[in-house]
């Protein structure tokens, strides 16, 4: 039932390698290399602060939490989520040549995506901790926390990778539709505006949405100092949408492989 | 024996929409909207442990993708894959990424085939000077020209070490250097008995290096075997010498010449032949016949074979001299039988492992060469001595055609009447109906006195001849007229060959009506033909 994921583990080196040199082709050619990687969200994240807080105004301190460092929290969480899924959606179509190709183990695609935006997402992560402590004055035991939810996003990211590929792979449209799902739930999640804004049933539809576990719980550990296990259904249902992806993940790629090996 | 590739019943079929919608339209109304394509049909092979064997097809008949699903790269449609050992596929462009450099696409290569950064840089030493590619190394792969892309394609692929290798038309790039070099490598490989199997549609390369191949065609093996036959089978074919259904029906059967002999015994000289025609699977139950047949007119001797139990026959054929077939010309040697459809049908026989118990060139009447030729037996007759010939007239009277002229060997003396005789005969073109007429040996001095033709003084008295030509029972066609020579003297040679008649200004060649029919002398390319045309 997890033979993919099975495989990906026994591979891991061969996914880190892979990993590094998608990193080294991204900005091969380029003089300022992997700063880009940085370059491009710090900018989004001032982008959407000075547009929420100064131009529209709407932004406020949530729960004590300065606004702007509630919102680079989020979107760092959110960065990480946004651009490893839509890659490793991509995972078998982008690498349509090498597939055809060369005979290795195809499964491990997705995690090398998966991967490859982890690196990134670690140096983004970094370098906003560092500003946070500057900025905060304070550190927290529950900072720590972090590396859990770091965990629980890598994990949710290769179910879900696992479970679209190989749809992806199948269907051009199906990619494209996730493409805006992904725009849809840029806004549906609570990343720019806070959950504690709605209630009742509205409240419990945006809460079935897993990035929002993981937005909610990058701040939860940086400023509210909560932790997960005081929400136990919550993290359950999360634990179980990773199953239940794996899962599924591990048995689309089964059933669609020859057909999208031809389709290709 | 081990196997080291074994697949069974493999069947690959792609589906061809008309449109894109195709597919989903088909899950929509539940009809079949595409066409199948078959891309592999029932392939079963089992490659053997230890030994090179080639793969031959022509291009999309289905040998890549039989590639594809034995290296892991496809799944088949249906059929099973059994590889016992490691395997490594060497293309030359797989897994390259342009963007990184040489040095850094070794390294990815290796990690694509499982090696660790490890093993590879134990490696990466040897592999930077087997690519020959210096300090480019460290240049980007799309700044490399396509030469040295292969070049640095193989040298990733062939340090590894594998059990068995594939090799997929490698070696058609490159400068012939390093494809010297590359094929040392192959040969070493095969010296460490490692099992290669190597795809090509050049037939010559992989009649060099394999011991044993196979023949896939539009998705079908047709043959696996000796290398040598079926590079020898596919060259037909894929050259226009043969036919796909020809070669399926020799395929059939098991066939060969064994041993082939000019000899002469009891003043007859004949060509024994023995050899063996059965079907592939050992039934008797055909009659078979051996046929001979002229390359150039297409007529044919028949022989019914009578065959041992096990298909074995021996026959003779004598060159009897009243038989004009046995003539100077190429002549082949076929076997046939009544197919499926009640037709008869014949194939050259195998012969390139005969053994000619006799010299191969032999002089009697006429001088016998055996060869072997694409495979098969050829048997060319000449004749031994040129005639000088020459027709001085040709007139028409009554119902004969008088045919003048003057002919005889340089060297053979004829002073008298009994040291030559012949004849004339006309071979009709279809039909081959043979008719012959006398021919009267005259004395001249045109030839002894002539100095030009006779710088050495020999008597050629008797070298003038007249032939008539009876018209009155000649049914309709077109006829070589042609000359037999016979000497009665030592050497005792025979010449047979088509009358040459250049005076062109000296002859009738007018239409002539004989009993019904027009007759005419017609000259081609200076030779006599006669033309009988029905009114």
């Amino acid at each position: 039932m997890f033979d993919i994921y099975k495989l990906m583990w026994g591979k891991r080196k061969m996914v880190h390698t892979l990993a590094l040199q998608e990193m080294k082709k991204e900005y091969a050619g380029t003089l300022l290399g992997s700063v880009w990687g940085l370059v491009n969200p710090l900018l989004r994240i001032v982008v959407y602060w000075f547009v929420f807080s100064i131009g529209a105004k709407v932004g406020q301190n949530v729960d004590g939490a300065p606004f702007i460092a509630w919102l680079a929290c989020g979107l760092v969480a959110w960065f990480f989520i946004n651009d490893a899924f839509r890659m490793s959606k991509n995972s078998f179509r982008s690498k349509r040549s090498l597939i055809k190709n060369t005979p290795f183990p195809i499964a491990v695609l997705p995690a090398v995506n998966v991967l490859y935006s982890y690196f990134i997402h670690l140096i983004l992560l970094a370098t906003i901790l560092v500003v946070m402590v500057f900025y905060l004055k304070t550190i927290s035991i529950y900072w720590l926390q972090i590396l859990y939810f770091d965990v629980a996003a890598f994990l949710l990211l290769i179910g879900i990778g696992a479970v679209t590929a190989p749809l992806v792979a199948v269907s051009k449209d199906f990619g494209k539709l996730i493409d805006t799902v992904l725009v849809f739930l840029f806004w549906m999640t609570p990343i720019l505006w806070s959950i504690d804004n709605i209630d009742g049933p509205l409240k419990f539809l945006v809460q079935l949405n897993p990035f929002h576990y993981i937005v909610q719980g990058y701040r939860d550990s940086i400023f509210f100092h909560t932790g997960f296990w005081e929400y136990p259904l919550y993290t359950l249902y999360f634990w179980i949408f990773v199953f239940v992806s794996f899962v599924l993940g591990n048995y689309l790629y089964k059933r669609m492989k020859p057909i999208f090996l031809d389709l290709m | 024996m081990q196997i080291a590739v074994s697949v069974k019943d493999i069947v690959k079929k792609y589906k061809l929409y008309e449109d894109k919608w195709g597919p989903v339209k088909e899950i929509l109304t539940k009809n079949q909207l595409h066409k199948e394509f078959l891309a592999l049909n029932n392939v079963s092979l089992d490659f053997p442990k230890g030994e090179s064997i080639g793969v031959l097809g022509k291009n999309g008949s289905g040998k890549s993708t039989l590639l594809k699903i034995i290296t892991g790269i496809t799944d088949p449609t249906s059929g099973s894959v059994e590889v016992n050992g490691s395997l490594v596929f060497l293309d030359v462009s797989s897994g390259i990424d342009q963007e990184l450099s040489g040095y850094e696409n070794i390294f990815m290569k290796g990690t694509l085939l499982g090696y660790t950064k490890e093993e590879m840089l134990e490696k990466v030493d040897a592999i930077v000077e087997f690519s020959e590619l210096g300090d480019f190394i460290h240049q980007p792969v799309k700044n490399y020209s396509a030469g040295m892309r292969s070049k640095l394609g193989f040298a990733i692929s062939v340090n590894v070490d594998p059990d068995i290798l594939i090799v997929d038309e490698a070696l058609a790039v490159g400068d012939s250097q390093f494809r010297q070099k590359c094929m040392d490598k192959m040969n070493a490989f095969k010296e460490m008995g490692k099992t290669i199997i190597f795809v090509s549609h050049d037939h010559n390369a992989v009649e060099s290096f394999c011991s044993k191949a196979a023949w896939i065609h539009q998705g079908t093996l047709i043959m696996y075997g000796e290398s040598k036959q079926v590079a020898a089978h596919y060259n037909a074919f894929m050259s226009g010498h043969k036919k796909m259904e020809e070669i399926e029906m020799e395929l059939n059967y098991r066939h060969g010449l064994q041993t082939a002999e000019l000899t002469a015994s009891e003043g007859q000289f004949a060509l024994n032949l023995s050899g063996y025609v059965t079907s592939a699977d050992e039934t008797q139950t055909q009659d078979w016949t051996f046929v001979l047949q002229n390359a150039q007119t297409k007529e044919t001797r028949k022989f019914p074979l009578e065959r041992t139990e096990q298909g074995a026959f021996s026959m003779s054929i004598p060159f009897t001299s009243d038989d004009l077939f046995y003539s100077p010309g190429q002549f082949t040697f076929e076997v046939g039988t009544v197919n499926g459809e009640g037709d008869f049908a014949s194939f050259p026989i195998w012969a390139e492992d005969v053994e000619f118990l006799s010299e191969q060139e032999v002089e009697n009447t006429f001088k016998y060469t055996l060869q072997t030729y694409n495979q098969s037996l050829l048997l060319k007759i000449f004749n031994i001595d040129k005639l000088e010939e020459q027709v001085n007239r040709i007139s028409v009277e009554d119902h004969q055609v008088i045919v003048d002229g003057v002919a005889f060997v340089r060297g053979y003396e004829t002073p008298s009447a009994d040291a030559v005789e012949g004849e004339l005969y006309l071979v009709h073109k279809e039909t081959f109906d043979y008719r012959t007429f006398p021919i009267t040996f005259m004395a001249t001095e045109e030839i002894t006195e002539n100095q030009a033709f006779n710088p050495l003084g020999k008597n050629y008295t008797y070298s003038r001849f007249v032939s008539k030509v009876d018209l009155s029972e000649l049914p309709a066609g077109e006829y070589e007229c042609k000359l037999r020579y016979s000497m009665k003297r030592e050497p005792l040679h025979e010449i047979r060959s088509h009358i040459w008649a250049s005076k062109i200004d000296q002859y009738d060649v007018n239409e002539h009506q004989v009993n019904g029919q027009t007759v005419q002398a017609v000259i081609k390319s200076k030779y006599l033909y006669l033309v009988v045309t029905a009114n």
